[in-house]
């Protein structure tokens, strides 16, 4: 036949009208017909399915694996809760650090150029150490009951170090957003006779929520991840993030891939559900601000809290609040 | 209108945040009163005073070092020599029992900021760490050995020269390795080569961990430590005779805002009383199989 | 259409910007009821006139008296001085040429938010206002929309609705159709006409619309480098200019 001939370089014809197809073709077609997002699916359980034989060869303790599961998953309401109360904290912290940033105050200035440059350029886990155990320390000078502030148990430095870390970050985002309200507006306001904070209250900071509510949703994200980082201090079995009881039961069974991989499973699923919510959101949010939803979340849609790395900036449009927060979120790895 | 509904969520998170942050306090001994050691209308001259007005005793412990401390999540409760002693110390206190799970390097340091009030988690006496803390009269004596890979081709200690041996940081056994080892009343010999390259880990499972994988050549750790893991299926072996007999003990703070010598001395006539009325050797051998409660010469 | 009564006052207004004068010595007198336009070529200091006198721009020097309340331009904003620049603003109202509409707010709630939010009036009371002034202005059916749903012209004349519901005694136009696609401009200009002959509102208004000031203005404004070179009313204006500068602008535009 014609088509059994063909050699390298060349290309097979497709079935001819009139001519049956062979079982090649056949099998080509229908795999083309499948959807994408089916494909997909497949190889991720692929991949999936290859890692469980793998575990098996290898020996997983899955019985042990099983014994421990609620242990570890227990520990993902810690991860909530410390995120949740750590990023509200940090949001307050962040506005008043965008305030300060923007201010002609020299004080507020000042201090604000401080705080940010502190907690960006140090590490997440040594302000946690300075915290726990350096804090009281400098309450030794000092007499009963303030000695006593000074030394914070392990968990609530952890959300005190979270909060001011996180909230050095997002000054940064907060401040974008703020000025990433055109300056006719704070004309238009102040044309109607408007005070300085009837203005920020009803004009620019609902304007720049709006537009900075996508990043700290993205923090938030990322901010999860690092409550791991609070086990370095030694908190309670209570207050125990699942990657502090995988570290617990693997080390003294001697167990520990089986551990952390579950602990790693604990973040991942915690992660992927707010991924989702996540850019719910950032459609639903980007409705009043352009017409084509779709530029949006092209912008903004890489979960999992990457603050910012190497996410394309698709040019610079010149009144879209989006873009000059990506610019921001560019450069703030760089500092 | 908006402005209510906004409002309300920010004094939702508000409240929720002091609530958290008032959950995650610990309680200092007394709930911090005044540090200075009158003696009059009541209040506590020491520590010894304190927690036995609070019928608290918070104590220390390492949760991941089985024998001697260990976390049973399926009871949610404690188990280990380490915590059957301190429970038992707390009961002849007459107080109930709390307890902590700091990192080891913050425990030997001292300065615990009265976050907890006793360590009882083996500690070896040494002279650097009785600068910051307060040590009882020891509970029990341990050897310390090392192991190697199963089937390894180093039989003997003097093969070491040259290896790379993994012991727990800030641990007698790393003070021993650099011949640094100061324990009152005790001669030490080293018998382990000079030449050997030390990898420190945040505690002693960790290194055996490493050794199982082959990572380092050697472990050296409590032989008590050992022959657990190798119980628990870890493919190492011991290798020679113990090296040192390592005094353990309980500490407290000597930095405590409130003196903690007179609590210590009443944990060491606590101990005293467990050695002779044979409550040590009974959980010793539980635990270990042995007693290791009296003091033994290195080999 | 003029009256006695001095609404807008400015005495040798001058203004810097860095080392360049861009306001040489302005005066000006706007009479209740007036509508003053003021043209020429941009970089001439008309805007920059309007926009000192609301403030938006601070006065290197001279004085600027709006409804009784009297500002010394140059000097430290001290809180008793922009007390009164607030006060001052109250009774101006501004149109500007990207119209600034709030985004996040209808635009009934863009025409309350002043009367609410600055003059504390009820809410009831405020909708009802607005409601009224969107309908001056032709738009009271797009009361629910959000601006981004606007046309541009819509959109200005919302702006409009909003300056006027907070009832000023004058109203200050830069620009307001420059940025708008020329089918659009037409409606605008419709309302702003309005504005002049139904509520004979005083209005100052800086404009390329030679048709519009032929048709509305009661007195025009021909601004060179800095300084009003002739004023008049528009007959004066299209037929009798002096200068030789004025006939060479009116003849590029017109």
């Amino acid at each position: 036949m014609a088509s059994e001939q063909t050699g390298v370089g060349t290309v097979r014809p497709p079935a001819a009208p009139g001519r049956p197809p062979t079982a090649r073709q056949r099998v080509e077609s229908l795999v083309l017909s499948i959807p994408y997002r089916v494909k997909l699916v497949v190889v991720w359980i692929a991949i999936f399915v290859i890692l469980a034989i793998g575990f098996a060869a290898v020996g997983f303790d899955t019985d042990w694996m099983l014994e421990h599961l609620w242990f570890i998953v227990k520990g993902a309401w810690v991860v909530l809760f410390v995120a949740l109360i750590s990023i509200v904290a940090a949001t307050v912290l962040a506005l008043l650090g965008a305030l300060g940033r923007l201010s002609k105050n020299p004080v507020a200035y000042g201090v604000s150029g401080f705080y940010t440059s502190f907690f960006r350029g140090t590490p997440l886990i040594v302000q946690l150490f300075l915290i726990y155990l350096g804090l009281p320390q400098i309450g030794i000078a000092l007499r009963e009951p303030y000695r006593s502030w000074f030394v914070l148990s392990a968990i609530t430095a952890g959300m005190v170090g979270l909060s001011l870390n996180y909230g050095a970050y997002m000054t940064e985002i907060f401040r974008a957003g703020i000025q990433s309200v055109s300056h006719g507006q704070y004309e238009a306001a102040d044309a109607l006779g408007m005070t300085y904070k009837q203005k920020m209250q009803r004009v620019v900071l609902p304007q720049a929520l709006r537009v900075v509510i996508p990043p700290v949703g993205n923090e938030f994200i990322a901010m999860m991840k690092d409550v791991a980082l609070i086990a370095i201090l030694g908190q309670d079995v209570f207050w125990s993030d699942p990657f502090r009881r995988a570290n617990i039961v693997g080390t003294q069974d001697f167990r520990n891939l089986e551990a952390y991989v579950m602990a790693a499973g604990v973040f991942w699923i915690l992660t992927a559900i707010f991924t989702f919510f996540q850019r719910r959101l950032e459609t639903k949010v980007g409705k009043g601000y352009v017409r084509g939803v779709d530029a949006r979340t092209r912008w903004f849609g890489g979960g999992g809290g990457d603050r910012g790395v190497g996410r394309p900036t698709a040019g610079i449009a010149v009144h879209d609040p989006s873009s000059a927060i990506e610019q921001v979120k560019q450069t703030q790895d760089h500092e | 209108m908006r402005k209510r509904r906004l409002f309300a969520l920010v004094a939702l998170f508000a409240s929720l945040m002091l609530v958290g942050a008032a959950c995650a306090e610990d309680e200092p001994a007394g709930g911090g009163g005044d540090g200075s050691p009158t003696d009059g209308a009541g209040e506590p001259a020491n520590l010894l005073e304190q927690i036995e007005a609070d019928g608290v005793l918070r104590v220390a412990t390492d949760p991941k070092y089985p024998p001697q401390s260990s976390y049973n999540e399926a009871t949610g409760t404690w188990e280990g020599f380490d915590i059957d002693v301190a429970t038992e110390i707390a009961t002849r206190l007459g107080v109930d029992i709390e307890w902590k799970t700091p990192t080891w390097n913050v425990l030997t340091a001292g300065r615990w900021s009265d976050r907890w009030d006793l360590s009882v988690g083996s500690m070896t006496i040494t002279e650097e760490r009785a600068e910051v803390l307060n040590f009882s009269e020891p509970y029990y004596f341990t050897p310390a050995g090392l192991a190697v890979q199963a089937g390894s081709d180093i039989t003997s200690i003097d093969q070491l020269a040259g290896k790379t041996i993994g012991v727990c940081g800030a641990c007698t056994y790393e003070f021993y390795l650099n011949r640094s080892l100061n324990i009152p009343n005790y001669e030490i010999e080293y018998v382990v080569p000079e030449d050997v390259t030390l990898k420190t880990y945040d505690t002693d499972t960790t290194a055996i961990q490493d050794l199982v994988l082959g990572r380092i050549d050697a472990a050296m750790s409590a032989v008590p430590t050992l022959t657990g893991a190798i119980d628990s299926g870890s493919e190492i072996e011991l290798l020679g005779e113990p090296v040192f007999y390592e005094p353990l003990a309980a500490a407290a703070d000597t930095d405590a805002s409130l003196d903690s010598q007179p609590f210590i001395d009443r944990v060491s006539e606590i101990i005293e009383e467990m050695h002779s009325d044979g409550t040590l050797t009974e959980l010793s051998n539980t635990w270990y199989g042995e007693d290791l409660t009296t003091q033994q010469a290195a080999a | 259409m003029s009256n006695d009564q001095v609404v807008v006052h400015v005495e040798d207004l001058h203004k810097y910007f860095g080392d360049l004068e861009v306001v040489r010595g302005v005066n000006i007198e706007v009479h209740l009821g007036e509508v003053v336009v003021m043209f020429g070529r941009s970089g001439a200091g008309k805007s920059t006139v309007l926009r000192c006198i609301n403030f938006l721009e601070d006065p290197t020097s001279g004085v600027i008296e709006v409804d009784g309340i009297r500002l010394e331009g140059g000097g430290h904003r001290t809180r008793a001085k922009r007390e009164q620049i607030r006060q001052l603003r109250i009774r101006t109202g501004m149109v500007f040429q990207q119209f600034n509409l709030f985004p996040q707010l209808t635009t009934l709630e863009n025409v309350m938010e002043g009367p609410i939010t600055v003059k504390h009036m009820p809410e009831e009371q405020a909708r009802g206002l607005a409601l009224t002034f969107l309908d001056r202005v032709g738009l009271a059916e797009k009361a629910n929309q959000y601006p981004i749903r606007l046309s541009g012209g819509q959109q200005q004349r919302v702006a409009i609705a909003r300056a006027l519901a907070m009832e000023p005694k004058v109203m200050l136009f830069d620009e307001p159709t420059s940025a708008l696609d020329p089918e659009l401009i037409g409606e605008v200009l419709g309302a702003m006409k309005t504005l002049a002959t139904e509520m004979h509102m005083t209005m100052i208004v800086v404009t390329h619309e030679m048709g519009f000031a032929r048709e509305v203005a009661d007195r025009m404004m021909f601004f060179n480098e800095g300084v009003i070179l002739e004023e008049g009313p528009p007959e004066h204006m299209f037929q009798h200019t002096r200068f030789p500068e004025t006939r060479k602008f009116l003849d590029a535009v017109l």
